[in-house]
């Protein structure tokens, strides 16, 4: 519809008045972001950048690298996009990862004589009933108690990380580490099969093809439609038969799935253990990304492979540059208010 | 019997003392929430605000000027906040998450060089009149500065809030915009205030745990804190007076996984540390009933943040 009185863009502007435009923004500040970091702190920023890019996206080893972390990334961003879709704000992707490694390791010294075709079943059996119990405890407490998931799902994040110390600290403790916390190492039969010799495992497939089975779902099924009503009014979804209640516990224990299987891939493959500082942050990465791609399903799984990369890189600047650690959470969190700011901005000029 | 009261007066001001900081962040908070904003960020703020405080008082030599410098860090930090939320219209749930981040990240990349270091501390009431109160005074003379600032803060914040005009204008604030709005006045302003003084707060709040706790600075050291302080907002009703009996929860949670270990309790010491995030839990279940019945007081411009999500 145009009339008169609207002014008529040329193509060219139009593409950037759109959300191309708004990424392009926010990719151009975001760079210049980084750089200006780095120039503060007395670093060769130019070079160090191209360090960064190098160190994620360079080679077949740096992107293979890139993939590894993008995996549990991408795996705890579903966790945190699937309630979104129903109106919950779970931030629980850390400790659900946290049980899904703790549940799944059980399974795996219980069992641990077994051949593959037996353990690596109830592994990843046992890692999806952790982290659903984790993300179901919050659903829980929310139908029934009213509690705000938000907050209980942070809380857990806590108790879940200090459950995996108590194991690997007390019983499940390998009594031949010299002393080191951990359990004994995982044995071939409950590694996830990795590709072309690279650290690249299973999880990551485990997570496009949940990506893309959600998008499906939300987007075509009754029961999309139905979390889209339910959301918008839990009253008129009840009235059609919608559980509001119900839906809350599904979505928040799939979600919780998804993060379990991250977690025990990240102990099987990454780690060979169970130990302490099993996901460092991930869980609040996969939130960040979550939220960038606005709970869509499909945008972010590219968006997993970008934050991926910045982690990658970040651990390659570490080894070269000796940058800090933390110089990858100082950028993840320019990144996300940089998106949120131009974001928020662009999305009310345009309802403006 | 004497045994025990003694026992139980020691773990009553061990637990205000671990209570002290979080406490802190629960007034700020409180008082953020109270004008329609809610900050996760709080627990980023807390972290720059300790590393900001010990960095600070390491160099200068000075935990007072350490203090003064956390306050302000805690504030510039919460202006992240305030930008996304209240200049470019952020959800504010995406946006404290990204603070918390930045705070965790900035803390743990500045602070690296100030591991280990040693500081003066602020001092304690002990070898003054105080520690020579009959029966009282042991317990008293452990009582350190941010503890009592923090308590002091308590009736301050309470006669502002519902005794002033701008304290009924702050929370009108937080119930409705359009009635600041009608009665002239800039709702913005109030939640930048808002925003700020939960900035303070817990860069305070760090300070208190960094520069006069412990003493000591650890990446990460708030270890959720600042978190467990935006849940006990909701344990304390959005009352200063609240606030204290809901802080002293965490401290006392946390106080007593430290007295149990000494009196040989055989619990690991892990399964004890949840202690402090399981017990704020378990009230927020019990006092759901309650909150549910009465509205719990959360103001109703909250309530719009967590019903538009994304």
């Amino acid at each position: 519809m145009t009339n008169a009185t609207q002014p008529v863009l040329k193509p060219g502007l139009r593409l950037l008045a759109g959300p191309a435009g708004a990424v392009l923004v926010m990719a151009i500040i975001f760079v210049v972001a980084t750089l200006a970091f780095f120039a503060i702190n007395g670093r060769e920023a130019v070079s160090l950048f191209q360090e960064m890019v190098m160190g994620a996206f360079g080679d077949s080893y740096s992107f293979s690298e890139t993939l590894v972390k993008t995996a549990p990334i991408l795996l705890t961003a579903l966790a945190v996009a699937l309630p979104a879709r129903l109106g919950l704000i779970s931030v629980g992707g850390e400790g659900q990862l946290y049980l899904g490694a703790l549940f799944g390791t059980g399974a795996v010294l219980a069992a641990v004589d077994q051949p593959g075709w037996i353990l690596m079943p109830l592994m990843l059996t046992g890692a999806m009933a952790g982290g659903a119990l984790w993300g179901v405890i919050p659903g829980l407490l929310k139908t029934r108690l009213g509690v705000n998931e938000t907050i209980s799902t942070l809380l857990l994040n806590y108790v879940g990380i200090l459950l995996v110390s108590f194991v690997v600290h007390g019983p499940w403790k390998n009594p031949n580490s010299l002393g080191w916390p951990a359990t004994i190492e995982f044995p071939a039969g409950a590694i996830l099969p990795q590709f072309f010799d690279t650290r690249v495992h299973m999880g990551l497939v485990f997570g496009i093809v949940a990506a893309v089975i959600l998008h499906i779902l939300v987007t075509r099924s009754r029961w999309g439609l139905g979390l889209q009503v339910s959301r918008s009014n839990p009253r008129v979804g009840a009235t059609a038969g919608i559980s509001y209640e119900r839906n809350v516990l599904i979505v928040m224990a799939v979600g919780g799935l998804l993060a379990g299987l991250a977690g025990i891939a990240e102990a099987s493959v990454i780690q060979n253990r169970l130990q302490d500082g099993l996901a460092s942050g991930y869980g609040m990465t996969g939130f960040l990304v979550a939220w960038l791609a606005g709970q869509h399903f499909l945008r972010i799984i590219p968006l997993s492979v970008l934050m991926g990369g910045l982690l990658a890189s970040a651990d390659s600047l570490q080894l070269y540059a000796q940058l800090p650690k933390a110089s990858a959470d100082i950028l993840q969190a320019l990144l996300f208010i940089i998106v949120l700011a131009v974001a928020s901005l662009w999305g009310r000029r345009r309802n403006t | 019997m004497e045994y025990f009261t003694t026992e139980l007066l020691t773990l009553l001001f061990a637990a205000l003392r671990s209570a002290t900081p979080v406490l802190a962040v629960v007034l700020g908070e409180a008082m953020t929430q109270r004008s329609g904003v809610i900050n996760l960020g709080v627990e980023g703020q807390m972290l720059l605000g300790a590393m900001t405080g010990f960095a600070v008082a390491s160099v200068t030599g000075d935990p007072w000027l350490g203090v003064m410098a956390a306050c302000f860090a805690g504030i510039a930090l919460s202006m992240v906040h305030a930008i996304l939320v209240l200049g470019c219209g952020a959800n504010q749930i995406a946006s404290g998450v990204a603070v918390l981040v930045l705070g965790s990240g900035l803390s743990a990349y500045y602070g690296t060089p100030f591991v280990g270091d040693k500081i003066d501390t602020l001092g304690n009431l002990n070898h003054t009149f105080v520690s020579d109160i009959p029966l009282l005074g042991q317990f008293l003379g452990p009582i350190t500065p941010t503890v009592l600032l923090t308590l002091l803060a308590i009736p301050v914040i309470s006669i502002f809030l519902f005794r002033t005009r701008t304290g009924l204008r702050w929370r009108s604030t937080g119930e409705s915009q359009d009635i600041t709005r009608n009665l002239g006045h800039n709702p913005m302003h109030y939640q930048l205030a808002a925003i700020a003084f939960g900035g303070l707060m817990s860069g305070f709040a760090g300070a208190a745990l960094a520069v006069d706790y412990t003493a000591n600075w650890v990446e990460g050291m708030t270890a959720g804190r600042g978190l467990v302080a935006v849940g006990l907002v909701i344990v304390a009703r959005w009352n200063p007076w609240y606030a204290l009996p809901a802080a002293l929860l965490f401290g006392a949670s946390e106080a007593l996984n430290l007295k149990l270990q000494s009196w040989g309790v055989n619990i690991s010491p892990y399964l004890l540390a949840t202690l402090p995030y399981m017990i704020p839990l378990s009230v927020l279940m019990l006092s759901y009933r309650g909150l549910k019945a009465s509205g719990g007081g959360m103001p109703a411009g909250l309530r719009v943040v967590f019903q538009n999500a994304r």
